[in-house]
């Protein structure tokens, strides 16, 4: 059974939270999908396939050759922080 | 008539004739931008800047198709310099420093980008109304919605300020829209063109696409962004591909089919009403066009069961693949960063603060899915059941040149709350049914077929993979024999 507790759950494995209230529509909402979800579930003979992951075999895939090509400059992966110093992104002390 | 409300190819021969001018007609682009955004709300941000630089070195690029041809972009395709939102508040300063494959190319084929367009948030929704910037309107209707993600590419040029957009499409979002504004949506075969530059939703179906107002211009604007690209290892080569040459090729004899279960009344008895009447009614004067241009058009039955399955597939397959997708969107690489003392509580607090309510539910959704204990269930059982519908498609399409079907099951919907019932037949059958050509990576077209209670509807019609050019060459066909090739909202026709 789906409870708030287990949704707050999923939600903070993918680091975000939710407030109270969005949490009681999201619950109503799973009554829904776990209904539409169930008829995934019920097609005859469903074990025996194999799961689809891509729409078509690609046929002409080739590797890159292994060449070092910069694509990115410093000031460009800079260019979108909210927090930088000298040449590097800020971030809290990670390792304490 | 202004010859901005015409089609790429009528402008095209104007220019040509110096008839008008590429400046008075970007011009006039960007004014109605400026003017129909407080009833539509189309666009992030109108790129006034970008096309003057645009015009101003418009002498140095070669003629093509498309040269001096105004155009808009959906906010989740990078633009260099220009900000690309994605319609969501985790990305409202981003300013990217490259440009998608597409951009680059319509850039060297002096196509003049005018504006960045509202979409559902990141790309995930149907109804164009869960953007940072609000919901963006129909221009048929302002009470009602265009419909999504690709809404704000949708409403520019169905309220004719531009003749094309470029869109994305990973169920059904650019040919939802098109058919609830009127006007031609088209997604290519996965592959055709590069998704390079395109901030991915669910890799293994989205889809670059275009909204036009004739088929024709589908065609043209494809040819001219289609192509193999080394930073996608998902397109192919498509030199022998030729869209814009093969559209006025003779379908006669061509073999069209459709879905019974999709289109049987019985199956609607709970659903009925005047609107869906309506609709299947004109589906079966669609069908006669077809016979009349000298096609077949023959009934297909597929197993009921499945049909219901397509829509909880695709949820299912979309919110696993995109919860992680956008996993970099942690605040810290690019802002606005969250608050806090250590770097799990600051992309906490970014996410939660960056991410609206809709777009954490089908987070949530996907999280679900992932779950060990439900993985075999939901997530591999999705993967089979896309098999399965794949399967018996590309079989159909060995015996037939394509699929024909009412694009919707309905008209635009007011922005009331929705009332439907997710659990009918006509959610789960007519409703949704467009995501069949995104598991296959089929390509697939909407076009206006006729109007119910003053609103546009249409009809869609797939093909075969890489089966692009007798797609259009039918679709252009059926448009032909129709009355609503051009149309804009308001407009004189």
């Amino acid at each position: 059974m789906i409870t708030k507790e287990l949704l707050k759950d999923y939600a903070n494995k993918l680091m975000f939270d939710m407030k109270d209230e969005e949490y009681q529509t999201l619950l109503k909402e799973f009554d829904v999908i776990l209904k539409q979800m169930d008829l995934i579930s019920n097609i005859e003979g469903i074990n025996q396939v194999e799961p689809m992951t891509f729409p078509f075999e690609l046929q002409d895939v080739e590797l890159r050759k292994d060449e070092n090509i910069r694509t990115i400059t410093k000031e460009d992966a800079l260019s979108n922080t909210d927090s930088k110093m000298g040449n590097e992104i800020r971030v809290p002390k990670v390792v304490e | 008539m202004s010859y901005l409300d015409k089609t790429i190819a009528e402008i095209k021969l104007s220019l040509d004739k110096n008839e008008t001018t590429v400046s008075s007609l970007t011009t006039e682009a960007i004014e109605r931008a400026k003017d129909y955004q407080e009833k539509l709300n189309s666009f992030v941000t109108i790129t006034e800047d970008n096309a003057k630089n645009q015009l101003d070195n418009l002498d140095s690029v070669k003629d093509s198709p498309l040269k001096g041809i105004p155009y808009a972009l959906k906010d989740n395709f990078s633009t260099k310099g220009i900000l690309t939102t994605a319609s969501s508040n985790i990305l409202k300063d981003y300013v990217p420093f490259f440009n998608a494959t597409c951009v680059n190319k319509l850039y060297n084929k002096g196509a003049i980008l005018i504006g960045k367009t509202v979409l559902d948030e990141l790309a995930m929704g149907g109804t164009g109304t869960t953007g940072h910037t609000g919901p963006v309107k129909n221009p048929w209707n302002a009470k009602r919605l265009i419909g999504g993600s690709s809404a704000g590419s949708a409403s520019a040029v169905a309220s004719g300020i531009v003749p094309f957009s470029i869109g994305s499409d990973t169920g059904d979002s650019i040919r939802k829209p098109a058919c609830y504004g009127g006007i031609v949506g088209y997604k290519p075969t996965y592959g055709l063109v590069s998704r390079f530059g395109l901030f991915a939703f669910a890799s293994s179906m989205d889809h670059v696409g275009c909204f036009t107002r004739s088929v024709l211009d589908s065609a043209i604007v494809t040819d001219a962004i289609k192509g193999k690209d080394e930073k996608d290892m998902t397109t192919f080569d498509s030199s022998n591909i030729n869209l814009t040459a093969n559209i006025n090729n003779d379908i006669k004899g061509k073999k069209l089919f459709y879905i019974k279960e999709l289109v049987d009344r019985n199956n609607y008895q709970d659903d009925m009403d005047e609107e869906l009447d309506q609709i299947l009614i004109n589906f079966d004067l669609i069908k006669e066009k077809c016979k009349n241009l000298g096609m077949t058009i023959e009934e297909v039955s597929i197993d009921k069961n499945l049909l219901k399955a397509i829509f909880p597939t695709y949820i299912t397959i979309s919110c696993a693949e995109a919860t992680s997708n956008n996993s970099n969107l942690t605040g810290i690489i690019f802002g606005p960063r969250g608050a806090g003392d250590n770097i799990n509580e600051i992309m906490f607090n970014a996410r939660t603060k960056g991410f609206s309510e809709l777009i954490k539910r089908r987070f949530v959704l996907g999280s679900y899915i992932l779950q060990k204990e439900n993985q075999e269930k939901l997530f591999l059982n999705a993967g089979r059941i896309r098999r399965l519908i794949v399967d018996k498609m590309t079989t159909l399409f060995k015996e037939y040149d394509a699929m024909i079907l009412p694009a919707t099951g309905s008209i635009a919907p007011t922005f009331r709350k929705e009332d439907i019932d997710k659990l009918s037949d006509r959610y789960l059958l007519l409703e949704n049914h467009m995501a069949i050509a995104n598991f296959g990576g089929f390509p697939s077209i909407t076009i206006p077929s006729g109007f119910v209670h003053n609103m546009p509807i249409g009809i869609n019609i797939t093909s075969g993979i890489k089966q692009d050019e007798k797609l259009l060459n039918i679709a252009n066909k059926i448009e032909n024999a129709l009355t609503y090739k051009g149309q804009i909202a308001g407009g004189e026709n």
